[in-house]
C-alpha cells in the first residue's frame, strides 16, 4: 500500500507542479503580450491625439508621423486615414510616386473600411443602451506583428485613423521550474518518513497523502504568482514612465509645427478597446497602486482558476492510486481487452454523436451565449447558475396589473404544471382509448378486422404536422367545421383559441386523435398473446366477465403496457410539433409546454444559454421521472 | 520508332495537361448562393449566364439553398470562410451579420453616386446599417391591393371608400368579404401602422411598440373587424387565398407571392393601398423586404464579385429578372423598359413602392416578432385593448432586448 501511495503522490506531483508552472507559464506569456499591446495602443492614442490637432490645424501631419516612427522603433508601417485619402504613411512601399497624402488605392480598402467601422462604433456608443463595439481594433499579422488601428479626433469629431504594426515583445522571463521538484519531493519524503506511524487503513493513508501534495501545491503556485506580479509592477512603471515621455514628445512637436498646443491627456492613453481609462496610469503618469493592486488581484482570481482545475486532476490522480481505483481499473481493462476492443468503435460513435453535444448542451447552459456574444470564447461569458436560479427561482406565477390579478403565463413553474397535466391527460386518454379499441378488435370472429385495424392505424401513419394542420384548420372560428357542426344545431361558434381551457382542448383533441393508434398496437400484440384458456378456467369457475379483464387481461397487458406509458409520458412531455402548430401557445403563452418554451427563447429571443439551461432542467426532470418509474414497477426487470 | 511514338504521346499529353492547369489558373470561380425557385430561379440563372457570356475569367457557380436554413447556413458557414462568394438575401437579418462581424463586406469604398442613383431611394437605405452600405438592392416585396375585378370594377382610393366598398361585398353568413388580409399578421399590418406616422424602433433603435401613432392605427384596424365587421376572423394565408379563389373576398392586401397562389378564374386587377382618412389623408405605408446582394467577408475574389453584384443590378439584368422572373428590381431604370412599363404588376409594385417603408435592419428587429404576434392576436380576439396589448409588447421587447444586452 505504501508504494501505491507513493507512486500516486509521485505521479499527482508532478501532473499538479508542470500543470501550475504551465499555467503560470502561460500567464506571463499573456501578460507580456496584453502589456506590450496596452502600453502600444498608448502611443498609437498619443499619435492620434497629435494628429487630430495636426489635421485640425492643418499642419504637416506626413512629417509627425515619420518622427513618431523614428521615436518608436518598435512600430513600423504607420499609416493615417481619412475619409478616401492616405494623409500620411511610413509603409514601406508609400514613397516616391505613391507617397501620402493621396487617394486611397483598391488594395488599401480594408483600411478605408476599418477607419468607418471604428468610427461607427464610436457612433454606437454614444449611446449608453446599445451593445458595446470595439473602438480600438488589434488583430495579429501573420509575422507575428500586431496591427492596432485607433480613431483620429479632434473635439469630438471623428477625422480619420492611425494605424500602424507593431514589433512582437520580447519573450518574458519564464517562472521557475525548480519548486516544482520540491513538490514532488517534499510530500513523498514526508509521507514515507510518517508512513509507519499510520494505522493500516487505506483511506488514512489517502487522506494524508491528498494533504500534503495540497499544502505543497498551493505553496508551489504561490511561488509561481509572485514570478508573475512582479512582472507585472515592473511592466506598469515601465508603462508609466513612457506615457510621461510620450505627452512631452507630443508638446514639443505641437510647439515646433507652430500650433496653438492641446495639453496631451495621457490618462486617456491607458484604456481597454472600448477606449475605456483602466485607471492604472494617472494624469500626471504616476501609477495608481489601489487600481494596480486591483488588477493584480483579478489576475490572481483568473490564475486561481485555472489552478484549481489542476489541483482537482492532481487530487483525484493521488487518490486513484492511493485507494486503489487505479489499479483495479487497470485489472478490468487487462481480463476484459476484447470486450472493450469491440466496443470501442460504438463509444467514439457516442461520444461524437451523444456525448460531445450533450456535454456541449450542458456547457452553455451555465453562460450567458446569445445572439450577440456568438463567438465568444466561454469562460467569457461563463454565469454560473445563474440561468438556472433564474429559471427555478421565479415563483411570480401571478402578477398583479391595472386589470387586476393574473396568471403569467411565462412563467415556469406555470409551464411545469401545464406541461404536466398534458401529459397525464394525453397519456390517460391514450391508454383508455387505446386499450378499448384494442379489446374490441380482439373480439373473436369479428368482421373485417383486418380493415378496422388499418383505418385505426392511419391517424399514426400521418405526419403529425400534417394532422396538425388540419385539425387546426378543424378549429377555425369562422370556418372550421367544428363550428359549423355547432351552428348547424344552433349553437354560437367558440372562439377555440381565446380561453385556456378551450385553447387546451384543441391541443388535447389532436394529440389524442394522434396517440391511441400506437397505445391500441401494443395493447392488441400483448391481448393476442394471452392464452386462451386462462380465460376459459376461470370461465369455468364462474369469473365474470368484469373479473376476467381486472384478474387476467390487466396484469397479462402489464409487461408491454408499462414500458409504453413510459415512453408515451416522454413522448408527451416533450411533444413538440401539436402546441407549436395547433395552439401556438395561444392565448399568451398559455398553451406553451417546456419545449415549445424552451424552442421560443433560443430561436425567437436568441438566449441560447437561458435556453440550454431550460432544457437540462427538462431532462433533469425526464430522467428523475424515469428513474422513479423504473424503481416502482420494475418494469426492466425481467429484460 | 515505338519509343519515339511512345515519347510525342507522352510530351502531347503533359502539354494538354499543363494548358488546362493554365486555363483552370486563369478562371475565378464564384460562388453565389440564392433562394430562387421556379420562374425566379430560370431568370436569374438566365443572367448568370448572360454575366458569364461577357466576362470571360470568370465562372459562376449558383447555388439555390431552400428557404428556412439559409440565414443559418450564413451565419454558420461565411464567417469560417467555408461560405459563397456572393449571396442573396433579405435584408432583417443584415444588421445582425454585421454586428456578428466577418461576415457581410462593406460597400462603401466601391460606391459612386452614378452607382446608387440607379436605385430607388428606400431600397438603398434598407442596404443601410450605422452608416454603410453592405450590400447592394436587387429586388423589393411590398404588398398592395390586389382585387377581384369581376366584384369591384375601381379600387377604392381611401380608406372611407375602401369601408363602404367592402361593407357592400359582406355578406359573414355565407362566409364573403369584401376585405380580407392577414391582418393579424404584424408585417401585414404595418402598412397601418406607418400610414399613421408610427414604428416599433425610433432613430436611437429604441423600441416603441405602444407609441399612440401605433395604438391609433390598431383602433382603426378594430372597426374594420369589430365594428364594421368587414375582414373575416383568424386569418391565416391560407385563408385569405382561399377566400380569394373562390370569389369570397373581392379585395386582398398582399405580396407577389401571393399572385402566385392566385387561381387563373381570377380576374386580378391591383392597385395601391387607399390613403387614411383616419390619419389626415396619410397613404398607407407597408413594409418593404429588400433582397440585397452581399459580398461573403472572407471571399478572395472580391473584385470579380464586385463586378458581378453591379452586373447583376443593372439595367439589362434587371429587365430579364422583372420579364421571366416576375421579379420587382430595385434599379429604377428598369422601369424606363417599354416591356416592364407594360406589364400592370410590375408598374402597380413600382407605384406601391413611392409609399412603402424598408423594415428595419437592426438585429433587435427579431426581438421584436413574438411580443408583436401575442399582441396582436390578444387584440383582434379581443381579450385586450390595443392600448394594453402595445403596453405589454413594449414592456416584453425591452425586457428580452435588455437581457440579451447584459
Amino acid at each position: 500500500m505504501v508504494r501505491r501511495v507513493t507512486l500516486g503522490l509521485i505521479l499527482a506531483g508532478l501532473v499538479g507542479a508542470l500543470g501550475a508552472w504551465w499555467l503560470a507559464k502561460a500567464a506571463v506569456t499573456v501578460q507580456n503580450r496584453g502589456m506590450h499591446t496596452r502600453s502600444s495602443v498608448a502611443h498609437l492614442l498619443m499619435l492620434a491625439e497629435t494628429a487630430g490637432v495636426f489635421l485640425n490645424g492643418e499642419a504637416d501631419v506626413q512629417r509627425l508621423t515619420a518622427a513618431f516612427e523614428e521615436e518608436h522603433p518598435e512600430i513600423s508601417s504607420i499609416r493615417i486615414v481619412s475619409g478616401r485619402d492616405l494623409v500620411a504613411s511610413t509603409a514601406p512601399g508609400d514613397t516616391g510616386e505613391n507617397a501620402a497624402p493621396r487617394r486611397l488605392q483598391r488594395e488599401e480598402k480594408d483600411l478605408f473600411d476599418l477607419a468607418r467601422a471604428l468610427q461607427a462604433s464610436v457612433t454606437n456608443n454614444l449611446d449608453p443602451t446599445a451593445p458595446r463595439q470595439e473602438e480600438i481594433s488589434t488583430a495579429p499579422l501573420p509575422s507575428g506583428a500586431l496591427q492596432v488601428a485607433v480613431p483620429v479626433e479632434f473635439d469630438g469629431e471623428n477625422l480619420g485613423m492611425a494605424s500602424a504594426e507593431i514589433a512582437p515583445p520580447a519573450p518574458p522571463r519564464a517562472p521557475p521550474l525548480l519548486g516544482g521538484f520540491l513538490v514532488l519531493l517534499v510530500p513523498t519524503l514526508i509521507y514515507w518518513g510518517a508512513s509507519r506511524l499510520l494505522p493500516e487503513n487505506r483511506w488514512v493513508h489517502a487522506g494524508a497523502a491528498v494533504a500534503l501534495l495540497l499544502v505543497a501545491l498551493i505553496v508551489f503556485a504561490g511561488i509561481e504568482w509572485n514570478h508573475l506580479a512582479d512582472a507585472r509592477e515592473g511592466l506598469f512603471t515601465e508603462l508609466a514612465s513612457q506615457v510621461v515621455e510620450d505627452a512631452s514628445w507630443s508638446t514639443a512637436r505641437q510647439l515646433e509645427a507652430t500650433l496653438d498646443p492641446v495639453a496631451p491627456q495621457p490618462e486617456t492613453w491607458d484604456v481597454n478597446d472600448l477606449r475605456e481609462p483602466l485607471g492604472v496610469i494617472l494624469a500626471g503618469g504616476d501609477v495608481d497602486a489601489a487600481a494596480m493592486s486591483a488588477e493584480l488581484a483579478s489576475g490572481r482570481r483568473a490564475y486561481n482558476r485555472g489552478l484549481w482545475l489542476v489541483q482537482g486532476i492532481a487530487v483525484l490522480l493521488c487518490l486513484a492510486f492511493a485507494v486503489g481505483w487505479a489499479a483495479s481499473l487497470w485489472r478490468t481493462l487487462k481480463a476484459y481487452k476484447e470486450a472493450y476492443a469491440y466496443t470501442v468503435p460504438a463509444l467514439l460513435g457516442m461520444l461524437v454523436l451523444v456525448f460531445i453535444p450533450f456535454l456541449y448542451g450542458i456547457t452553455i447552459s451555465f453562460t450567458n451565449l446569445n445572439i450577440y456574444n456568438s463567438d465568444e470564447a466561454v469562460w467569457n461569458i461563463w454565469v454560473g447558475f445563474d440561468n438556472y436560479t433564474a429559471i427555478l427561482t421565479d415563483f411570480e406565477v401571478f402578477e398583479t396589473t391595472d386589470a387586476g390579478r393574473t396568471i403569467n403565463y411565462q412563467n415556469f413553474y406555470w409551464t411545469l404544471g401545464f406541461t404536466i397535466i398534458w401529459t397525464i391527460t394525453n397519456v390517460t386518454i391514450g391508454v383508455s382509448l387505446g386499450l378499448l379499441l384494442a379489446l374490441i378488435l380482439n373480439t373473436k370472429g369479428l368482421r373485417g378486422k383486418a380493415f378496422y385495424r388499418l383505418f385505426l392505424i392511419l391517424p399514426w401513419a400521418v405526419p403529425n404536422y400534417i394532422t396538425a394542420l388540419i385539425w387546426k384548420g378543424m378549429f377555425h372560428q369562422q370556418f372550421g367545421v367544428i363550428n359549423q357542426v355547432i351552428q348547424m344545431f344552433g349553437g354560437t361558434p367558440v372562439a377555440w383559441f381565446e380561453t385556456p381551457l378551450s385553447s387546451f382542448a384543441t391541443i388535447l383533441t389532436t394529440n389524442g386523435w394522434l396517440s391511441f393508434p400506437f397505445m391500441m398496437v401494443i395493447s392488441l400484440g400483448a391481448l393476442q398473446s394471452i392464452p386462451s384458456d386462462l380465460y376459459e378456467a376461470a370461465r369455468v369457475d364462474g369469473a365474470t366477465r368484469w373479473r376476467q379483464f381486472t384478474a387476467i387481461t390487466l396484469p397479462s397487458l402489464k409487461p408491454a403496457l408499462i414500458p409504453a406509458i413510459i415512453l408515451s409520458v416522454v413522448w408527451t412531455f416533450n411533444q413538440f410539433n401539436i402546441p407549436y402548430l395547433v395552439s401556438q401557445g395561444e392565448p399568451a403563452g398559455a398553451t406553451e409546454i417546456l419545449i415549445t418554451d424552451a424552442y421560443k427563447i433560443a430561436f425567437e429571443q436568441y438566449r441560447y444559454g437561458y435556453a440550454a439551461a431550460y432544457s437540462v432542467i427538462i431532462f433533469i426532470i425526464l430522467m428523475g421521472y424515469g428513474i422513479w418509474q423504473n424503481k416502482v414497477t420494475k418494469a426492466t426487470e425481467g429484460i | 520508332m515505338r519509343s519515339t511514338f511512345t515519347r510525342t504521346i507522352l510530351i502531347a499529353a503533359l502539354g494538354l495537361v499543363f494548358t488546362g492547369a493554365a486555363l483552370v489558373e486563369a478562371q475565378t470561380e464564384l460562388v453565389v448562393w440564392h433562394g430562387y425557385r421556379g420562374a425566379e430561379k430560370a431568370a436569374f440563372e438566365k443572367v448568370v449566364q448572360m454575366f458569364m457570356d461577357q466576362n470571360d475569367g470568370i465562372t459562376i457557380k449558383t447555388l439555390a439553398v431552400p428557404y428556412d436554413a439559409y440565414a443559418d447556413k450564413i451565419t454558420a458557414a461565411v464567417p469560417r470562410g467555408r461560405g459563397p462568394d456572393v449571396f442573396i438575401f433579405a435584408q432583417d437579418r443584415m444588421g445582425g451579420w454585421v454586428a456578428s462581424g466577418n461576415t457581410l463586406e462593406p460597400l462603401d469604398f466601391f460606391l459612386d453616386d452614378k452607382l446608387t442613383g440607379r436605385f430607388l431611394d428606400s431600397t438603398l437605405h434598407a442596404m443601410t446599417y450605422q452608416d454603410s452600405v453592405w450590400g447592394l438592392p436587387l429586388n423589393y416585396k411590398c404588398i398592395t391591393m390586389i382585387y377581384n375585378k369581376k366584384l369591384i370594377s375601381d379600387p377604392p382610393k381611401t380608406s372611407t371608400e375602401l369601408v363602404a366598398a367592402a361593407k357592400k361585398l359582406t355578406d359573414a353568413k355565407v362566409g364573403r368579404f369584401g376585405l380580407a388580409y392577414h391582418y393579424s399578421d404584424f408585417y401585414y399590418h404595418a402598412s397601418l401602422m406607418n400610414g399613421f406616422g408610427g414604428g416599433v424602433f425610433d432613430d436611437k433603435s429604441q423600441p416603441t411598440m405602444n407609441r399612440p401613432e401605433n395604438v391609433k392605427a390598431l383602433e382603426l384596424l378594430m372597426t374594420w373587424v369589430d365594428g364594421e365587421k368587414v375582414l373575416p376572423l383568424e386569418p391565416s394565408t391560407a385563408l385569405i387565398t382561399s377566400l380569394f379563389n373562390d370569389g369570397k373576398a373581392a379585395m386582398v392586401f398582399s405580396g407577389p407571392w401571393f399572385l402566385g397562389e392566385v387561381s387563373d378564374s381570377i380576374d386580378i386587377g391591383l392597385a395601391t393601398l387607399p390613403t387614411l382618412d383616419e390619419a389626415g389623408g396619410q397613404p398607407m405605408r407597408p413594409w418593404m423586404t429588400v433582397e440585397g446582394v452581399y459580398i461573403s467577408q472572407p471571399s478572395k475574389h472580391k473584385d470579380e464579385a464586385f463586378e458581378f453584384v453591379t452586373f447583376l443590378t443593372g439595367t439589362e439584368a434587371g429587365v430579364v429578372m422583372a420579364l421571366e422572373g416576375g421579379q420587382t428590381p430595385a434599379n429604377k431604370t428598369v422601369y424606363d423598359n417599354a416591356k416592364v412599363a407594360a406589364d400592370p404588376v410590375l408598374s402597380a409594385f413600382r407605384a406601391q413602392v413611392e409609399t412603402a417603408i424598408p423594415m428595419p435592419n437592426l438585429p433587435e428587429m427579431t426581438m421584436m416578432w413574438s411580443p408583436a404576434t401575442t399582441a396582436m392576436n390578444a387584440i383582434v380576439r379581443k381579450s385586450s385593448t390595443p392600448k394594453a396589448a402595445m403596453d405589454q409588447a413594449q414592456k416584453e421587447v425591452q425586457d428580452r432586448i435588455s437581457k440579451l444586452r447584459k
